[in-house]
């Protein structure tokens, strides 16, 4: 077991969980829906991103070459696209799980069964539109390794890291000092409260969903540096997002990083454990769930800050 | 002399009555060792051709018992592949019944269903296969698998919330699936026992006399999950428990222990699901880890959403929608899939709890539609409209109030200040027409609230105005604190507190 390698592997996931988990929080907290659909945005946006640039590759060959002006415009492209199809898949979600509903009796439950529900039907779609083959995403950070203080990483690993630092900084800045950030993080306080202070539902939980599924996007297109894009992929990244924010205590946000970055170490070490391996990630992190929750029966919430119940 | 006619009205003009045959005595048999009677017969007297009859207040035994007949007399007409796909809805039936149990019943938000199911079908299909056990005793192995199993997942059940718990269940699946593939000697064959002994014989298998056998047999299981269900959903454990979804404080205050409660309910179903589960390896010979997959349980959970979730007929109905669009429809491909999640999106956006809790829904949205068109009908001025008049068992009571509305819509008409000029004038002696008409109507009054005029004692012409009670003992009412110095102010006063009354009614 080679410790550096683990941590930065580790540290990648954690990065990319944490984008699945915080958008998974961010809409319960605020909107009170569990989507279930977060896996459906996730394998949307990473087929929107290989068609366009499938689409654009030819185009930005001629215009740029094959240097690295060619795979800045190729990433960005790829990062826009699928943050773009995300939000789309997002607005999509608030149309059909959230306003005819909202306002209807056992909302939590119907909302989770309609996502659950738009989640099937959309892998079918993917299936049936792009068939069971997998496709590959142009590398966007480039091939290659870099050597720094000792530790080798991936170029996809340490970009991942810091677009993901990069994509959260952002968006947990545009809560702080947005207008509408004010509004969500009201609502997430105190969702009576915040409707009787004259902050619409509706108006709030459209950009909610909408950022959620970018997130979802973002996670897709860095995530499918290392693995391909499929109808089901959106599975396991929805089931790992799912678990860390229950982890984490569902709705807290710093609840869903610390869990990240437990979940995603833990994944690391357990695959490079020899007489472990890959096989055993998914027993071994439910295995110390299971634990966790036997313990502290609502998570991490709580120990970091009030959760929304 | 021709037949009376009657019209249409009343909220089932169509529902069949038996007529009840006075000089017999009539026949209740109850279930024995119980008081429970099997069907809910209720007779009454009909307030308009008064008659006795006889209807059954409850008719879902009923709708069971001709869906149950109509399956199983169906069923020897039935393909071979048609025959195939009705007896794996009656193994998802029992199974769904069973989690409909645990979900509505217990309010346990369980996803280890198939594992438990799984798990069952595992262990006694092991013992048959390796240490020779003989059929009849793999349901036994199996239930008591089962009842193992339930008693660990049960443990954490009342200390996590409901979202916490699913994920656990859904985690102790996934784990289920890894370490059945993990283990050695099953590697060879991918994780699956082949080769258990069955119910059905070795050389009727896949043949038409062992599909009907399967048949049988799966539709003896699915009556007696459906069993299972009715007697711990409405006796005991139900009572209770409906107790606690109602108010749970109010439950623990009055002696109810629900956790228990739940406890014993989660219990049978997990010891029941094994059974299934012993079956399941029964009925298809074999067991393979697909069982404990995602998938197949998001389509066990698309077809109790469907149906409704808590009630056995919702289980039944959205087992059979699945499971006709799942393997009855195998030329779609995938687009079966698509069909159920079209079907799951639909019935939750448009029903507040499945199909089977449609009518109920229905029966809310007309209750609104009636009061709504009530409300509008205001105007009505104390006169019976036809929905109530129909709830009014004395037909005698709608005709007065009728009557009553008419004479004061006339007596409104009649009310002038001429007329209230002329009372001031002379409140004793000779009146016009119309204002005896009025003051006869106000004499003729009810005695509660009546005014009357009460002298002050100790005092010379000093009165106040009061309203009787009505009831025998208790003292009138002041009505106001003005002292009238004259009698004829007096009845003046009264004459226009009761016109006023009179005018708002």
């Amino acid at each position: 077991m080679d410790i550096p390698v683990t941590l930065v592997h580790g540290l990648s996931l954690a990065a990319i969980y944490g984008l699945m988990a915080i958008g998974i929080s961010l809409l319960w907290s605020s909107i009170g829906m569990i989507n279930m659909a977060h896996g459906a945005s996730f394998a949307v946006a990473g087929y929107a991103a290989w068609a366009m640039s499938e689409a654009a590759k030819p185009v930005f060959l001629a215009a740029f070459g094959k240097g690295i002006a060619g795979t800045a415009a190729m990433a960005g492209l790829t990062l826009s696209t699928g943050a773009a199809a995300g939000a789309a898949m997002g607005a999509l979600i608030y149309l059909l799980a959230f306003l005819p509903i909202h306002d209807k009796p056992n909302f939590p439950v119907r909302s989770l069964i309609v996502t659950l529900a738009l989640n099937l039907a959309s892998v079918q779609i993917l299936l049936w539109w792009f068939g069971p083959r997998q496709k590959n995403l142009p590398k966007i950070f480039g091939t290659g390794k870099v050597e720094f203080l000792g530790i080798s990483a991936r170029y996809d690993q340490i970009g991942t890291i810091l677009a993901t630092f990069a994509i959260l900084g952002l968006v947990l800045l545009w809560l702080r000092i947005s207008r509408k950030g004010l509004e969500i993080r009201a609502m997430m306080q105190n969702p009576e409260g915040a409707v009787l202070s004259g902050i619409s539902v509706r108006w709030t939980a459209l950009p909610v969903t909408m950022l959620t599924g970018a997130l979802a996007g973002l996670a897709a297109i860095l995530l499918s540096q290392t693995i391909f894009v499929s109808p089901t992929s959106g599975a396991m990244p929805l089931i790992k997002g799912l678990t860390i924010a229950l982890l984490g205590g569902l709705g807290s946000v710093p609840g869903a990083v610390i869990g990240a970055i437990i979940i995603g170490f833990l994944e690391a070490i357990i695959g490079a454990i020899p007489f472990l391996g890959q096989r055993y990630v998914l027993f071994g992190t439910f295995l110390f769930i299971i634990i966790v929750l036997i313990i502290r029966p609502r998570g991490l919430g709580g120990l970091l800050d009030k959760a929304r119940k | 002399m021709t037949e009376k006619r009657f019209f249409q009205i009343g909220q089932r003009p169509g529902e069949l009555m038996l007529p009840v045959a006075g000089d017999t005595p009539l026949n209740r048999r109850r279930l024995p060792f119980t008081r429970r009677h099997l069907l809910k017969w209720r007779s009454r007297l009909n307030p308009k051709t008064l008659q006795q009859e006889r209807f059954l207040a409850d008719k879902k035994p009923l709708w069971w018992t001709i869906a149950l007949v109509l399956l199983v007399v169906s069923a020897p007409f039935l393909s071979n592949s048609a025959l195939t796909v009705v007896s794996i809805f009656c193994i998802f039936t029992a199974i769904n019944v069973l989690w409909t149990l645990i979900i509505g019943t217990a309010g346990i938000f369980s996803l280890a269903t198939l594992a438990v199911v799984g798990i069952g079908a595992y262990a006694s299909a092991a013992l048959n296969v390796y240490l020779g056990l003989p059929w009849p005793l793999m349901f036994v192995a199996g239930g008591v698998a089962g009842l193992i199993v339930g008693g660990f997942l049960a443990l954490p059940s009342t200390r996590l919330d409901g979202l916490y718990y699913a994920l656990l269940t859904m985690g102790f699946a996934e784990i289920c699936r890894v370490f059945v593939q993990q283990l050695k000697p099953l590697t060879p064959m991918n994780g699956s026992i082949n080769n258990v002994g069955s119910f059905i014989p070795k050389d009727w298998f896949l043949q038409r006399p062992g599909l009907l056998l399967g048949f049988a047999g799966a539709f003896l299981l699915m009556l007696l999950a459906l069993l299972v269900f009715r007697v711990v959903n409405s006796e005991r454990l139900g009572m209770l428990l409906q107790t606690a979804r109602e108010d749970e404080a109010f439950a623990e205050a009055t002696g109810i222990d629900y956790r228990r409660a739940r406890l014993h309910v989660f219990l049978i179903s997990s010891a029941g699901l094994g059974v299934i589960g012993a079956f399941y390896a029964q009925f298809y010979g074999s067991i393979s880890p697909a069982v404990f997959s995602l998938d197949q349980l998001m389509l066990l959970f698309a077809m109790i959403v469907i149906g409704g979730l808590g009630r056995a007929e919702g289980a039944a109905i959205g087992t059979a929608i699945v499971v006709l669009i799942d393997k009855g429809l195998l030329d779609l491909g995938p687009l079966r899939i698509l069909l159920v999640a079209a079907i799951m999106l639909a019935v939750t956006l448009f029903t507040h709890n499945g199909i089977a809790g449609t009518r109920d829904q229905f029966r809310a949205w007309r209750h609104r539609k009636q009061s709504e068109a009530r409300a509008r009908r205001t105007e009505k001025g104390g006169e019976v409209m036809p929905e109530e008049a129909i709830e009014i068992a004395d037909k005698q009571a709608i005709y007065y109030r009728r009557f009553e509305k008419r004479l004061r819509d006339r007596l409104k008409a009649l009310i002038t200040p001429d007329l209230i000029e002329e009372h001031r004038r002379s409140p004793l002696g000779q009146h016009s027409d119309g204002l005896s008409r009025v003051l006869n109507h106000f004499r003729r009054g009810e005695v509660a609230d009546k005014y009357a005029i009460l002298r002050q004692s100790g005092q010379f012409h000093a009165y106040k105005i009061v309203a009787f009670s009505g009831v025998r003992g208790a003292p009138p009412r002041l009505v106001d604190d003005r002292v009238y110095t004259d009698i004829n102010e007096a009845y003046h006063a009264v004459f226009l507190l009761r016109v006023n009354d009179l005018m708002e009614s």
